[in-house]
């Protein structure tokens, strides 16, 4: 393109091309929700292939711990919002669970379901508080008011609700039921995954469908330039803040399904290090992508449970950061993404195959 | 009663006065243009009339109402848009993403009409960072056009553009707003295409009016002469 203004009235020919555009986004949409029930079916025969109670068990907490780190990427990919709040949501989720059943005398069923409305409803309050911010502002006061909460948890004048510095150990009705579960098999890695594996997925799609709807593209035009979405008629408040609820949703189900299945809740969960572990997980898994969050946190969870012998964890954490960041721009799925695109035409040459199919799979 | 003023339009950061007591008019229609050196508050002018700053004293009245405090988006959403000097666009959305989501937002039943005139055709598919800087003018230019506004600030659309481009921008400007029926506010600091464009120009100097009129009693105006436009009008 040269560097001229067009300005001479070269009657445009594809002034018809929008409809074509539309249906391309919604057969990509349906695609798209195609591979994700896939993913889904396939996912589910996890417990035949893993056998071992000890690899589940990872595999389960990389799951869990995925929807906390799915939350975090989904806010920074669309608005460019980093948040360490989102540990407000997932640790008050898994505490209300905690609180419905050992304080108010809840069934698993309905204290789970009360739960994510109490992590989302977290979400709403801080929200409505931290989404004018961006930048640093909005990454100091999630942490702070992540933090208040955190403290107020342990307070010892909390104790007879949220247990202090000892959490909650969370004992249900031996005769009660979650999906079908018995309080045993709810804690038995093989026999919770198919549910926190649907429930991961069906985020996962959430937010991968919310990204590319109209609110998606709003969101993206706030994210670029929020000045001029004023300017040209938006408000900017209301789709920040659905975003900021929705993600702390994906949070919110995370938390009360770990909560579920751990059968105990301590102030680890509300902390600083569990929010900063999730967001360095995002960040090394990539935050421009759906699943690099996902793949950050199975490379956690991992070297937890392998390197860490020597407590030396947060340092190989700190060195693998500042590789990613110094070598790997966009993350391991980014740089992946990055290193497709270079070799496609290499590969499409040699093979023959169609270089075009694929270009909007984000 | 004129479709769109400013009544002692006043703006001070701190202890300057970037703006002085500033009365200016604009009917259904007109095409008015501010011109001045530099540092003579233009740019503060059309902020304030836009809503991005708020003013330290005066009126801005819209239709008979004062609007002095109103948000930015409620001014656009009653029809008072504006565009930026500093192109201000989407820079990773492309041409068509970034034009048809405003175009939602506004109801413009003819958005292709408004990419076919400024020439945004061939690039509509592109992402708006990749594409040329005087192609990103226009895009911002045609995010202003958007949803029939009724009065439109156009804050240096010329800004950056070489001779040639702003002399045919500025016509484009002109035949897209009289076919629109659209009111113009044109900060400008081409004085030469203000002079050809215009209907009515007003002077600013040092944040204050230094005169009004149609451009030849402007041009004729010893004030002004002396002030800016030197011996080269």
């Amino acid at each position: 393109m040269s560097g001229t203004i067009h300005l001479e009235r070269e009657l445009a020919t594809d002034v018809g091309q929008p409809p074509a555009q539309r249906e391309r986004r919604l057969r990509g949409t349906v695609v798209g929700l195609g591979i994700g029930l896939a993913v889904l079916l396939l996912g589910l025969a996890t417990p035949y292939v893993f056998t071992h109670t000890y690899t589940m068990s990872l595999l389960l907490e990389v799951v869990l711990l995925s929807m906390l780190a799915l939350s975090v990427g989904f806010l920074a990919r669309h608005l460019g919002m980093i948040s360490l709040g989102h540990i407000a949501f997932f640790g008050g989720a898994a505490y209300a669970y905690g609180i419905a059943i050992m304080k108010w005398g809840w069934s698993p069923g309905a204290a789970f379901v009360s739960a994510i409305v109490i992590g989302t409803l977290i979400a709403v309050v801080m929200g409505v508080l931290v989404v004018r911010l961006t930048g640093m502002g909005f990454l100091m006061l999630t942490l702070a008011l992540s933090q208040a909460l955190y403290q107020l948890c342990i307070q010892t004048s909390m104790r007879p609700i949220t247990g202090a510095h000892d959490g909650l150990l969370i004992v249900v009705d031996r005769d009660s039921r979650f999906f079908g579960l018995t309080p045993a098999e709810v804690m038995n890695p093989g026999l919770f995954w198919p549910l926190a594996w649907v429930a991961l997925v069906l985020c996962a799609l959430l937010l991968w469908v919310v990204g590319r709807s109209r609110f998606g593209t709003v969101l993206e035009g706030i994210r670029e330039n929020e000045e001029r979405m004023r300017f040209s008629g938006f408000g900017t408040f209301l789709p920040r803040l659905a975003a900021f609820v929705l993600s702390g949703f994906v949070a919110s189900v995370g938390g009360a399904l770990f909560a579920v299945n751990a059968g105990y809740v301590s102030p680890e969960l509300l902390g600083f290090g569990r929010a900063g572990d999730s967001l360095i997980a995002a960040i090394v898994g990539g935050l421009g992508s759906l699943v690099g969050p996902v793949i950050g946190t199975f490379l956690f969870v991992y070297a937890q449970a392998t390197f860490n012998l020597g407590g030396n964890l947060p340092l190989l954490m700190g060195i693998s950061l500042v590789l990613v960041l110094a070598f790997l721009p966009g993350g391991i799925t980014g740089t992946a993404g990055r290193l497709y695109r270079r070799f496609k035409p290499f590969v499409a040459r040699r093979f023959g195959g169609s270089p075009t199919a694929d270009k909007e799979s984000r | 009663m004129s479709l769109f003023e400013a009544r002692g339009l006043t703006v001070r950061y701190g202890a300057l006065a970037a703006l002085t007591d500033v009365d200016i008019t604009l009917e259904p229609g007109e095409i008015h243009g501010v011109i001045g050196p530099n540092g003579s508050g233009k740019s503060t002018f059309i902020d304030a009339l836009s809503g991005r700053r708020r003013p330290s004293a005066g009126q801005v009245r819209y239709a008979g109402t004062d609007i002095t405090y109103r948000s930015a988006r409620w001014r656009r959403r009653q029809g008072i848009s504006r565009s930026f000097q500093r192109t201000s666009v989407f820079g990773s959305m492309t041409v068509r993403a970034q034009l048809e989501m405003v175009a939602r937002k506004n109801h413009e039943p003819d958005l292709d009409l408004i990419i076919d005139r400024l020439g945004l055709g061939p690039v509509a598919d592109q992402a708006c960072a990749q594409i040329a800087y005087g192609t990103q003018r226009s895009v911002d230019l045609a995010l202003a056009l958007i949803g029939r506004p009724r009065v439109l600030l156009l804050d240096e659309p010329c800004a950056g553009l070489v001779a040639d481009e702003s002399a045919t921008l500025l016509d484009h400007v002109k035949e897209l707003c009289r076919e629109r029926d659209v009111a113009v506010m044109l900060v400008e600091h081409d004085v030469e295409g203000v002079f050809r464009v215009c209907d009515t120009i007003t002077v600013l100097n040092l944040g204050r009016v230094l005169a009004t009129g149609s451009p030849a009693e402007v041009r004729a105006n010893e004030q002004v002469v002396r002030a800016y436009l030197g011996s080269a009008a």
